[in-house]
């Protein structure tokens, strides 16, 4: 009899594993995805679309005409329970979900599984911050529909600066340790490139407001790059970036509440400020998305396989140390529950075992500081290593761990557009090998410096561009998709 | 974009970063430099993912 794989999620780790399952894993087996959305998004564009320069129909596309062409059952719906062990009825693992497809919503139902992929991303903690998100006063650009709104707000301040009124833009961190730095950073370069192509330069302030310890630390601690005859910090290159855009920063800030046109945040040496605005896109903390796992009795054990804030654990070393004593060893490889030997987390869903960044805290007592970033290139690879052991596991009959993918061992490329255009385009190509500081492999650095890059220029943009399009191709799983590497 | 970079007054922590000569914004532009930066920088890219996982 066949085995059942069960997915939920379909972002970029989700839609990957189940890709791959299915083009691994013989008709006799069943792969089922779980998403909420009915929509697969390329996010990275969602910064395009938060300017104009692509529509929203352009990053997103319907995931069931696939998932049928390809033989994966999809259920447009929510998880919300893990029963790891069945319940009084049957023994059979399952995942309680709700349906969010028109007809069916609010339903619920039960999906019975033999192995688990948990890919279901993040929440979007807008809550977290009173004010935050577009439900409050601040953009977003983490979905494609806030992309698109922001962009609304962007063209009404356009507009006011026409009619030659200054207008002031904060774009940064929402959330004293919220992540992604590095989408951030981009937005407020592609706005700043905006307003410059319509010469409307002098009207605009625009800051970049971050949790960073120092500009250019993007959640990973920071990086070093070869250039100009020195090896130089990502603060040298990120700083000169945003000098060239003249945009203005504010570092070690968390913020902590949004009004209307005013953020409120606190420094790290404990002083609280505001800061006035006309447009503001700050991004989010991310949480878990609310799962609850229950044992075969019904009693909740969610605590046992995840962390407090909803993403779950996996095979990382979650003891409690100090930054001086943090390994590379401390990070998962195979993203597989300790619970449980046929559940695994992949992408963001997987609770990590520590900042990359040094914590620091302010004298209220206050974190501030960025947690690690998953998005991207790591998310698919380990969605692809978590659906490659599942596969073994199910042919061989045997459990399989035999591939790793630990950000402490693999590279990351980011690539932080800063103009639009085949021709007048820019782009900074950055990165890094390993994403995890290594210093007992690299002493000196923590990262292989031969493959770490920091370097603007149209190609960047190219690339970019370049990505955009072989992304959405490979997602769709057009001939040859899996030649395309995550 | 030499003729746009905004002048940060001096004392200013914005005043500090380097700041790209012409030659550079020359080069970052150039065609046929930008088109060998982009074999490079994809030869890159494609090195660290093959590596990443096993």
């Amino acid at each position: 009899m066949g085995s059942t794989v069960l997915v939920l999620g379909a972002g970029i780790s989700g839609h990957t594993a189940a890709m791959t399952l299915r083009r691994k894993l013989g008709r006799d087996h069943k792969v089922v995805v779980v998403s909420p959305n009915s929509n697969y998004q390329w996010v990275p564009s969602n910064i395009w679309v938060g300017v104009g320069r692509m529509r929203a129909e352009q990053v997103w596309f319907p995931l069931a005409p696939i998932y049928r062409r390809k033989g994966i059952e999809f259920h447009q719906a929510a998880a919300t329970v893990i029963h790891p062990d069945g319940d009084g009825s049957s023994p059979r693992p399952f995942v309680e979900v709700e349906y969010t497809e028109e007809g069916r919503k609010g339903q619920s139902g039960r999906i019975d599984y033999d192995w688990l992929v948990n890919a279901t991303g993040p929440k979007l903690n807008f809550a977290a911050i009173e004010g935050l998100g577009p439900e409050g006063f601040s953009e977003s650009v983490c979905t494609y529909g806030h992309a698109a709104h922001a962009w609304q707000s962007l063209q009404a301040c356009i507009s006011r600066m026409e009619k030659g009124e200054r207008q002031r833009f904060v774009i940064g961190m929402g959330h004293p340790m919220a992540t992604c730095q590095g989408a951030g950073f981009e937005y407020a370069l592609n706005v700043a490139f905006e307003i410059r192509n319509r010469g409307l330069q002098d009207l605009a302030e625009i800051t970049w407001l971050t949790n960073e310890y120092e500009v250019g630390d993007f959640g990973m601690g920071g990086a070093f790059v070869r250039k100009g005859g020195y090896i130089t910090s990502t603060k040298i290159f990120t700083e000169s970036i945003l000098a060239e855009y003249g945009i203005e920063w504010i570092k070690r800030a968390g913020v902590t509440k949004v009004e209307d046109g005013r953020i409120r945040y606190e420094t790290l040496d404990g002083g609280l400020h505001a800061i006035d605005f006309d447009f503001a896109m700050l991004i989010p903390a991310f949480a878990g998305v609310g799962l609850k796992v229950l044992d075969a009795s019904g009693a909740d054990v969610t605590g046992e396989y995840l962390a407090p804030n909803g993403l779950m654990k996996v095979d990382a070393d979650y003891a409690a140390k100090p930054y001086e004593d943090w390994s590379v060893d401390d990070w998962p490889s195979t993203y597989r529950s300790p619970m449980r030997p046929n559940v695994f987390a992949a992408g963001i869903a997987f609770a990590p075992p520590h900042s990359i960044s040094k914590p620091f805290e302010s004298p209220r007592g206050t974190k501030i500081y960025p947690t690690p970033p998953r998005t991207g290139m790591p998310s698919g690879v380990i969605g692809k290593v978590v659906a490659l052991n599942i596969v073994e596991s199910i042919t061989s009959g045997a459990e399989s761990l035999r591939h790793k993918a630990s950000m402490g061992r693999m590279g990351a490329a980011c690539i932080v557009s800063s103009g639009y255009g085949l021709v007048h385009g820019m782009a900074a190509t950055m990165t890094v090998f390993p994403i995890v500081p290594d210093y007992a492999t690299y002493p000196e650095w923590g990262r292989d410096i031969g493959y770490t890059v920091g370097e603007p220029g149209l190609a960047g943009h190219w690339l970019k561009h370049f990505m955009h399009y072989m992304f959405m191709y490979k997602a769709r799983g057009l001939p040859f998709w899996s030649l395309i590497p995550e | 974009m030499s003729e746009l970079v905004k002048v940060f007054p001096r004392y200013t922590q914005e005043a500090y970063p380097p700041i790209p000569t012409r030659a550079t914004q020359f080069w970052r532009k150039n065609k046929l430099y930008q088109l060998w930066r982009f074999i490079v920088l994809n030869a890159k890219i494609m090195r660290i993912v093959v590596g990443g996982h096993s």
